[in-house]
């Protein structure tokens, strides 16, 4: 290993002082420095701050973030969400690991050359591109094992190509405006080309001299559509274009506007211009011009009301003009203009408000409970740690609505009386962190923010923390354990975090949902809100709609709405004429709702009752393909390797649990597997410390209640799904035409080439992953 | 004051108090593995679990604050069912032997891993000690015993079995030659009598443990001379009659009578018997018809017994060995005579009659190579030391050699372990879980301590102790989750971690992954 320069801890250490608590952050810079924490450099840290050795060794063996071995030249990030998990993520790693040589089974996570270095993560939240990885900052969706050598070429040249020619910066935005072309560019957005096809319409407008503005905006929600323009004129219906790419660009510009002068449509640009107005399918992608209007779209649109996401697809995410020209702000100079603490509390509990970051708790007596405890300094802390594997919302919410979020937190901070607080948010989420971080500035350098906010004499301090990559630090007391720059691992409560959180201070400590909500509640009063939803679930749930589903995406519905009207109406069914078979609800604490209750409603209540919880709002889409075995054992493997460890029922009994799974799933299982799955399940439910462990076995229990049948079934050596690798054998039927498709895209050479005549499939070589059944253009491939 | 009810009984404990405390004031005793007083709770076992009235979860009470007005229950079967999980999830991972296999192989389960350490620091005074605590006549053994104990031991995993015994030979014949060989110590008179039918292996065993226990013990054998099949039914080239008569010969001196050429049958009966001493054992060994000759119920193997306290079909008669169901193993015979003898004392005391059982034991199965090397730190890595070069028994140069190829599998804290006092106290089963375990491994960088991460349960508590004491580096856990362990920072040595606090360490941890290095 190659000499470590040192100089940069002593730099990063005057930076950040010596501080214990400043470990995290400290960690996070030497990452950033080296890509991996050398040794040396953590010695010379616990040499020169006051951050122990022990503290330095445990903080950064917790958390995922942190790495301890040199990393290849580019990180390929492989989500591993619920959403890629059934749509074959596993698969894409493991035709990574052989297309790169690595062995997939062992410790090595980086190839020979030093290239590539393979990392699976718990969740991208772009669950809609599913399945999804990312290479350094380039994202890359709706993934195939053969596609994936393509993949690797694409952003080798793409990496060659910025480094000869480095990017241009974003054009300032003109105010020429006799329009507005809208373009979402959230994470998910920019990860399906939305920057590339911004680029491309700048250099239309400026090309065309259109006298109009494109204008960046937040999550538009369609992420079935992305990359979706909107073209806005004065006193004309919106016209929106849906999977645009760059070349489009041109002509969708000159559509709407007719160039400036005498400058000539050359023949090239007409013809672009034929081609999106004529051309609708047009490999490999399909384009198409759009309406609100549409059935898709209205069926989309139709069942969602949007309070949290306000303004969706109109706000340019930190102009902080707009907001406040939309009445951002207005909830917060109410309260400071003369609205008591007590009467705001008030009012949020009369909206009937609950915690949307899982437990339902209610929000104005939690607010009352910090109010009311004793203490000189208090805090308030915004949750956005959102780590569940298939749920995006937060990070949406967070990147399109900062100010909201900010706007909430700052009314919450004044009824409590808080002057500090922290946005604790996902390192994985850096888009997020950089809004956040921009709309901060902003509302401090407006007074709306830091000391006497508005002259009103109340001051609020918001910073950020960046979470490094623990599921566990979602449950507030882990959370709060690694603000303080201690291994995130919860405590027993009481005492709440309302009586003692933050370095034992009264902290209240909100979701960004909840906080993103109350802006609306003090806007239009709490009976407004109270007015939607049911009976003790009120207001509207931002859910995050993936899986397989044909219009996968963000929404916002009122409470009361059924599982079934978000999957068959706002979501078009199960994709490509499956039938849906179940939607897993509350990602890893929640559970799987069959189709037979999917006339559930989404209620807290409601939705416990049948064994899943409301959650942060992750609903993935089941159908018949998916094996809720493989599910069950998927979420169990997830939650088991985010346990942080400290009390012995999640710690051992989660890996039982996997242990039962993994049996199962390879065809291992023993009589007694199911009781004792569920004497397992119980015990780790009853005896579990924190919320992690007391919902780990909910994806198992809801799933041995709902599908005992597949269950008994593996006991039985099968897989009527077809999906445990070890359960099924591929074949090739007679339907078979000879074309060696099959053959050519096999990545374990199981399958000889055979011009004309039928196929066949070595068992032996085979590595079961679907390839031939998805090349096949006979339908000639059967797994059984 | 708050005022709390547990198991229907009301305390007045101090504010800030917790369950545990409370149910100390009520003399209930919860069990804790990863509390200690003056430590911060960890609230991680999960073993000192109670339920609280109205609540679904059940809570640690170690840490969970009394309320006035709580209902906590703690000995309620839901309870203990609860923390019979935490335990057997802490055993399921849980890397170590309490006993060692070849202790758990051996029918007498004799302390084969003490008294190989007793042999290889010289202190054969002592290992004749150990031997003798669970055989009487190890010198005959340790010549006839076919040896389950070496099936059993972990070396044999690695090249060969220890030679076991040989060893035990080598102690018993070096005891034998001394000018005053071991006699085990005597209660005093309990004046009360033992009849023993046989004096074969089992009969004089058990004469051997119920004379030390204060009883007079009168020998019954229709035989001229005692030892029974020893003497009879063993080649005398394999087993010379001397050392037999120098075993039995010590028996004599703890103070047994012999009665010889007297055949229970007739006269006298075992009426007769019954009469003149306090309690009777069978100990005939393998006699055709003895059951009906005795006057006793038969089973298809012998006499009938109740396996739990061997106890025949009369009152205050006994029977054990081959009589009740025969067996090739002298040294199963050895083990009956004392479990009878055990039956015997708890009969005559009026106690209620139970052979001991076996105590709780995790066994940590088969090793892989590399687990096996870990325990190979500072044992000889020599071959076995053969019966054919070993000749007329072990020298004590070749017995010190052998007994430095034993691993030591069993338990540095086997005594004061609580994780096996609670398993053993909730009936906890060790094997209850299968599936995907830590490696076993060893630190022995230490000076005084050494270091068995299998066997830790991440309580914690080393980790604070060495942070109270200013340790420099001290303790940290290491990573998260089930593969969580707990090491010096950076990688560094256990004797650079642990450089004052060791021992305060090694006696707050509650199992054996800390460890004073032996002594013995």
């Amino acid at each position: 290993m190659t000499e470590v320069d040192l100089a940069f801890v002593n730099r990063l250490v005057e930076r950040l002082g010596r501080k214990p608590e400043a470990v995290i952050p400290m960690l996070q810079a030497l990452q950033e420095h080296y890509r991996y924490l050398p040794q040396p450099a953590l010695e010379r840290l616990a040499e020169i701050s006051d951050i122990s050795p022990a503290a330095i060794a445990g903080v950064s063996t917790f958390f995922d973030q942190f790495r301890h071995r040199p990393m290849g030249l580019h990180l390929i990030r492989v989500c591993h969400g619920t959403a890629c998990h059934v749509k074959g993520s596993s698969l894409i790693r493991e035709a990574l690991l052989n297309h790169l040589g690595i062995p997939v089974s062992g410790e090595e996570d980086t190839d020979s050359e030093g290239r590539f270095t393979i990392q699976k993560v718990a969740c991208l939240g772009c669950c809609t591109l599913a399945p999804v990885l990312q290479i350094d900052n380039v994202t890359y969706g709706h993934l195939t094992p053969e596609r994936v050598p393509v993949v690797l070429r694409d952003f080798l040249e793409l990496d060659r190509r910025r480094a000869a020619g480095g990017k241009k910066p974003p054009r300032p935005p003109t105010d020429r405006a006799a329009g507005e072309i809208r373009i979402g560019l959230d994470s998910c957005c920019v990860a399906r080309g939305s920057g590339d096809v911004r680029e491309a319409l700048e250099d239309a407008v400026a090309e065309t001299g259109a006298p109009v503005a494109v204008k960046r905006v937040g999550c538009v929600g369609m992420c079935y559509q992305t990359p979706l323009v909107e073209v806005v004129l004065p006193g004309e219906p919106s016209h929106l274009y849906a999977v645009v790419e760059p070349a489009d660009a041109k002509a969708i510009v000159l559509r709407h506007f007719k160039p400036k002068g005498i400058r000539r449509i050359t023949a090239a640009v007409s013809r672009a211009l034929e081609n999106a107005l004529t051309d609708e399918a047009w490999e490999p992608v399909t384009r198409y011009s759009i309406e609100a209007r549409d059935p898709p779209v209205a069926a989309f649109l139709g069942r969602q009301q949007h309070l949290a996401t306000e303004h969706w697809g109109r706000l340019e995410p930190t102009d902080l003009e707009e907001y406040l020209a939309l009445d951002g702000f207005a909830a917060l100079k109410r309260c400071l203009g003369g609205t008591a603490p007590e009467e705001v509390i008030d009012q949020v509990r009369r909206s009937g408000l609950r915690g949307r970051g899982g437990a339902g708790y209610e929000t104005g007596a939690k607010w009352s409970r910090v109010h009311q405890a004793r203490g000189e300094r208090k805090y308030v802390i915004c949750n956005g740690d959102e780590g569940d594997p298939g749920a995006f919302m937060d990070r949406m919410l967070l990147e399109s609505y900062p100010y909201r979020i900010i706007e909430g937190m700052t009314v919450a901070a004044y009824a409590v009386g808080a002057e500090q607080g922290y946005f604790y948010i996902r390192a994985e989420y850096p888009l997020a962190v950089r809004r956040v971080r921009d709309a901060l500035a902003q509302a401090e350098d407006n007074g709306l923010l830091g000391e006497n906010i508005l002259g009103s004499g109340f001051s609020l301090h918001l910073q950020i923390m960046e979470g490094a990559g623990a599921f566990v630090c979602g449950e507030e007391t882990a959370l709060l354990a690694s603000i303080e720059g201690r291994r995130g691992m919860p405590r027993l409560r009481p005492p709440y975090p309302a009586e003692s959180g933050l370095w034992g201070k009264p902290t209240l400590v909100n979701n960004v949902e909840t906080y993103a909500l109350v802006p609306w509640i003090l806007r239009n009063g709490p009976e407004a809100f109270a007015a939607i939803g049911t009976e003790k679930s009120k207001g509207t749930k931002v859910f995050a709609l993936a899986g397989k589903v044909t219009r996968g995406g963000l929404i916002e519905v009122p409470m009361g709405v059924t599982i079934r009207q978000i999957v068959e109406e706002i979501g078009g069914g199960a994709a490509n004429g499956k039938r849906f078979k179940a939607v897993q609800v509350g990602g890893p604490s929640g559970g799987c709702v069959p189709a037979e209750l999917a006339d559930t409603p989404v209620d807290y209540e409601a939705l416990t009752e049948v064994g899943a919880i409301m959650g942060s709002g992750g609903l993935v889409v089941l159908d018949e393909g998916d094996c809720m075995v493989d599910i069950a054992r998927y979420f169990l493997e997830f939650t088991q390797d985010q346990s942080c460890g400290k009390c012995t029922p999640c710690r051992i009994g989660t890996r039982r649990m996997l242990d039962i799974l993994e049996r199962l799933c390879a065809g291992e299982g023993k009589k007694g597997d199911l009781e004792e799955l569920e004497y397992l399940a119980g015990t780790v439910k009853k005896a579990s410390l924190c919320g992690l462990g007391g919902t780990a076995p909910n994806p198992v229990l809801s799933t041995l209640k709902y599908f005992r049948d597949e269950y008994e079934a593996h006991l039985a050596g099968r897989c009527p799904a077809g999906r445990c690798k070890a359960l099924i054998t591929y074949s090739i039927t007679e339907d078979c035409i000879g074309c060696t498709l099959c053959a050519q895209h096999c990545p374990a050479g199981a399958i000889q080439m055979n011009p004309y005549q039928q196929h066949e499939i070595d068992t032996e070589k085979c590595i079961r992953c679907g390839t031939c059944k998805s090349t096949c253009p006979a339908e000639a491939v059967k797994v059984e | 004051m708050p005022k709390v009810v547990i198991d229907n009984r009301e305390v007045e404990v101090e504010q800030d108090s917790t369950i545990l405390d409370a149910a100390r004031k009520l003399g209930i005793e919860i069990p804790t593995l990863c509390f200690l007083e003056g430590c911060s709770p960890s609230t991680s076992c999960m073993v000192c679990l109670v339920k609280l009235k109205d609540q679904y979860e059940l809570v640690p009470a170690c840490a969970t604050k009394v309320v006035d007005g709580m209902v906590v229950e703690s000995e309620t079967d839901q309870v203990h069912q609860a923390r019979k999980a935490s335990l057997e999830l802490l055993l399921s991972n849980h890397l170590g032997d309490c006993e060692a296999p070849c202790q758990t192989a051996c029918p007498a389960h004799m302390d084969i891993p003490l008294m190989i350490r007793q042999i290889a620091a010289d202190r054969l005074a002592e290992a004749i000690v150990t031997v003798k605590k669970d055989i009487p006549l190890p010198a005959v053994l340790g010549r006839i015993c076919p040896a389950p104990c070496e099936r059993a031991c972990r070396r044999g995993t690695r090249d060969e079995a220890v030679s076991i015994c040989l060893l035990k030979r080598y102690v018993a014949d070096v005891d034998l030659a001394a000018a005053e060989p071991y006699l085990p110590p005597r209660k005093p008179d309990k004046g009360k009598a033992v009849a023993i039918v046989g004096a074969g292996p089992t009969g004089l065993s058990a004469a051997y443990y119920l004379l030390q226990q204060g009883y007079a013990c009168t020998l019954l054998d229709e035989h001229p001379a005692p030892g029974g099949m020893l003497r009879y039914g063993v080649p005398a080239e394999k087993l010379p009659p001397s050392v037999l008569m120098a075993e039995i010969e010590i028996i004599r001196r703890l103070g047994a009578e012999f009665r010889m050429g007297v055949r229970v049958a007739a006269d006298p009966s075992l009426g007769d018997l019954k009469k003149e001493f306090d309690a009777v054992l069978v100990a005939v060994g393998q006699v055709k018809d003895s059951a009906e000759t005795l006057g006793l119920r038969a089973s298809p193997t012998g006499i009938q017994i109740s396996r739990k306290t061997f106890q025949a079909s009369a009152d205050g008669v006994f029977a054990g060995g081959d009589a009740v169901r025969p067996s090739r193993l002298s040294v199963r015979a050895v083990a009956d005579g004392k479990a009878a003898a055990t039956c015997i004392d708890q009969y005559l005391c009026g106690h209620e009659v139970a052979a001991p059982e076996r105590p709780f034991s995790t066994h940590m199965g088969k090793l892989t190579q590399a687990e096996i090397e870990a325990l190979m730190t500072g044992v000889s890595p020599s071959p076995r030391a053969s019966a054919e070069a070993a000749g007329e028994g072990l020298t004590r140069q070749q017995a010190g050699a052998e007994a430095a190829r034993c691993l030591h599998c069993d338990c540095r804290k086997g005594d004061s372990c609580k994780l096996r006092e609670y398993a053993e106290a909730y009936g906890a089963r060790a094997g209850r879980h299968k599936g995907q375990r830590r490696s076993f491994e060893q630190y022995a960088d230490h000076r005084e301590v050494i270091y068995e991460p299998g066997k830790c349960i991440a309580c914690g508590l080393c980790v604070q102790i060495a942070a109270a004491a200013g340790e420099p580096l001290g303790l940290t856990f290491i990573g998260r989750g089930f593969n969580m362990r707990v090491a010096v920072p950076f990688g560094k040595s256990l004797a650079d971690g642990l450089t004052t606090s060791a021992a305060k360490c090694v006696a707050a941890c509650p199992t054996g992954a800390l460890a004073f290095k032996r002594d013995d």
